[in-house]
């Protein structure tokens, strides 16, 4: 995919462009609302990552004007001000997701991995070896067969297949699966609870994709080379 | 003491003995008066009977009508020249007609008739008459003096009470007004200068307030935006070492102590910013929140993520208890008084979940009682409890003084007991 990052902070940028490198993105950066204007007045691009607190103007300006000439790229907006009202608007706006900074690498590499799913008719479901799981219909296969999972196994399972390769910490984890409301939590039995139900349902129905601990950290959805 | 009690004091200082001398001085003078008037009056009685006598007259019958009486008795010339022509005293007098004797007023006359010859003349009125007369303006005197010291107390502390209307107004603002809140202007109608100048004073003291709030609060919200996106770099940078990088066990151990710190970090920016949206009142859409359903929900997720301290969770919930309120409010009002429930009940402990009436009440053992003066405040702790912000309780009165609930902590035989109740 050819993704334009418009963000001013050139740490963040430099970060972001090397993860979206990393994943055989073609990337390219404008760190002004001008230069910007000025890529897309050039370029076509599959996805845009627009920061909206821009210093030489409003991001949500570009979307408006994307919008307004019909383009097809997709919007992700970056936005260090968590406010509802940017996230309505800018999805009112056209945006096709909002993310809101501090924001997890991988966790923009998902969210553009389901907004270039989404551009694609048809395809929702997410597959990695012999396994594929549709978040709409809550449904995942393992080589044709229906594999029953509980709501939260099936929650679990759906974060990693979005970020496959990816160290989840037991924590991040928790709170993605669980909800904000765990952070005060003393342990993490209740994730290990659930992570060794998934991981025995999934052994037992023969994945060829493995969630493997990585020490005592976390984990990490390993997939068989020839898929991913 | 109220500034009307003490000038209903003051004024009845001065006024108590001011007011008694006065009255004291008009009762003597009148005491006087009358004294005068009686000793005249046997006067003109002795003369007339002297006249009487030496025109050689029949002298009135002692009692005619008037309680007067009188004896003549002739003396010599050596007791003449002793005793003054003229003498009045008060003394005891027999009436024979009451046959009993009565303090008089008496008079004591000498004279000479025609043949030389002295005589003393003694006439005597009683003096009930004067007594009764005394004694009833001196009840009245009495009377009109208290009349009159209430009136004038009653009178000024009326007048004052009116007066001071716009003072009295203004304490009562004060005493509603927190900075933050939408009561912004004093209420200002009066013409009288001083109370106008209190009023100007009062507003610029409140409008400072408010600009240091708003300006504090800015602060925080500013604060909070510019940190996220170098927590935003950091935490990249961290996840790009994990995925990206050969680490060895330790050194990734490292990382993600770092994460976790970094994560907090965050934690703690996020809340900020909330809090400070709540008192910014940027939560302003309002619908029928189902307390109970959000009760249960959060109830088992937190069973759930403290499975292992063995809780014993008690639920006394009706079918149904619905506010009105923000959604994500109510949520962060249930969340936080739970969470903080299920973090600081030791092991093994109890945990009774109520609602009674239009109040939630959420209970739990402890061992010693919190600080109630700080509980509420941002930061404030009372255990070291890892990952604990310090935030909790001050989200939820932030939530509650936004909806005008009143939260009320008790400790009580070895229970917390947090009341949240709706009015």
């Amino acid at each position: 995919m050819k993704i334009l990052i418009v963000e001013d902070e050139p740490s963040l940028r430099e970060l972001m462009t090397r993860t979206l490198v990393n994943e055989q993105h073609v990337v390219e950066t404008a760190s002004t609302y001008a230069e910007a204007e000025s890529r897309l007045g050039s370029y076509a691009y599959d996805c845009v990552l627009l920061d909206i607190m821009l210093p030489d103007g409003n991001g949500l300006k570009l979307l408006e004007s994307l919008k307004a000439q019909r383009r097809t790229e997709r919007v992700i907006i970056l936005s260090a001000k968590d406010a509802l009202e940017d996230k309505v608007l800018g999805l009112e706006l056209g945006a096709d997701d909002y993310l809101p900074k501090p924001f997890h690498l991988m966790e923009l590499s998902a969210r553009i991995r389901s907004v270039a799913r989404r551009g694609r008719d048809g395809q929702r479901e997410f597959t990695w070896g012999n396994v594929s799981l549709d978040p709409e219909k809550r449904r995942v296969e393992v080589a044709g067969v229906e594999l029953p999972l509980l709501r939260k196994e099936f929650d679990i399972l759906a974060y990693f297949m979005q970020r496959p390769g990816y160290l989840v910490d037991k924590a991040v984890l928790a709170e993605a699966v669980w909800g904000d409301h765990v952070d005060q939590a003393d342990n993490f039995q209740f994730v290990y609870a659930q992570m060794k139900n998934l991981r025995r349902k999934l052994s037992d129905a023969g994945a060829t994709i493995e969630i493997r601990a990585v020490y005592g950290f976390g984990y990490k959805l390993l997939v068989p080379a020839a898929r991913a | 003491m109220k500034l009307i009690t003490r000038i209903a004091l003051r004024l009845s200082l001065i006024l108590l003995p001011l007011l008694a001398l006065w009255a004291g001085l008009f009762y003597f003078t009148l005491v006087d008066e009358i004294n005068d008037e009686t000793d005249d009056a046997l006067e003109d009685y002795a003369e007339g009977i002297i006249v009487r006598m030496l025109a050689g007259e029949p002298l009135p019958q002692p009692n005619s009508g008037s309680n007067n009486s009188y004896t003549i008795t002739p003396v010599d010339a050596e007791y003449v020249s002793l005793r003054p022509r003229l003498d009045y005293y008060d003394a005891e007098v027999y009436i024979p007609e009451k046959r009993e004797t009565e303090p008089a007023r008496v008079l004591v006359m000498l004279f000479r008739d025609d043949g030389g010859a002295y005589y003393e003349l003694r006439v005597a009125t009683p003096t009930f008459e004067r007594e009764d007369l005394l004694r009833t303006i001196l009840g009245w005197i009495v009377l009109l003096y208290m009349l009159l010291l209430v009136t004038i107390v009653g009178v000024t502390l009326w007048v004052l009470h009116r007066s001071m209307r716009p003072l009295y107004e203004l304490l009562r603002w004060l005493d509603r007004y927190t900075p933050g809140s939408r009561m912004r202007f004093v209420p200002t109608e009066t013409a009288v200068t001083e109370f106008r100048r209190l009023h100007v004073a009062a507003q610029q003291a409140v409008n400072r307030s408010e600009e240091v709030f708003e300006r504090q609060n800015q602060f925080i919200g500013n604060a909070s935006h510019e940190l996220q996106t170098p927590l935003a770099v950091l935490g990249g940078r961290m996840d790009w070492l994990l995925n990206h990088t050969e680490l060895t066990e330790e050194q990734m151990g490292e990382v993600m102590q770092m994460k976790q710190t970094l994560n907090r970090l965050v934690r703690l920016n996020k809340t900020l910013l909330l809090l400070t949206k709540i008192e910014n009142d940027q939560f302003p859409d309002c619908s029928e929140v189902d307390l109970v359903a959000m009760l249960r929900d959060e109830q088992a997720l937190y069973d759930e993520v403290f499975a292992t301290r063995r809780l014993q969770v008690r639920m006394e919930l009706p079918g149904r208890f619905v506010v009105r309120m923000n959604e994500s409010l109510a949520s962060v009002l249930v969340t936080n008084l739970l969470r903080n429930a299920y973090r600081h009940t030791p092991e093994g402990g109890s945990i009774c979940i109520r609602i009674e009436g239009r109040s939630l009440c959420v209970e739990n053992d402890g061992d010693r009682p919190l600080d109630t003066k700080h509980l509420f405040d941002r930061f404030h702790r009372e255990s070291s409890a890892e990952g604990s912000t310090g935030l909790g309780l001050a989200l939820v009165h932030a939530v509650a003084e936004r909806y005008a609930l009143e939260v009320a902590y008790r400790y009580e035989s070895g229970r917390h007991r947090f009341t949240v109740r709706w009015p």
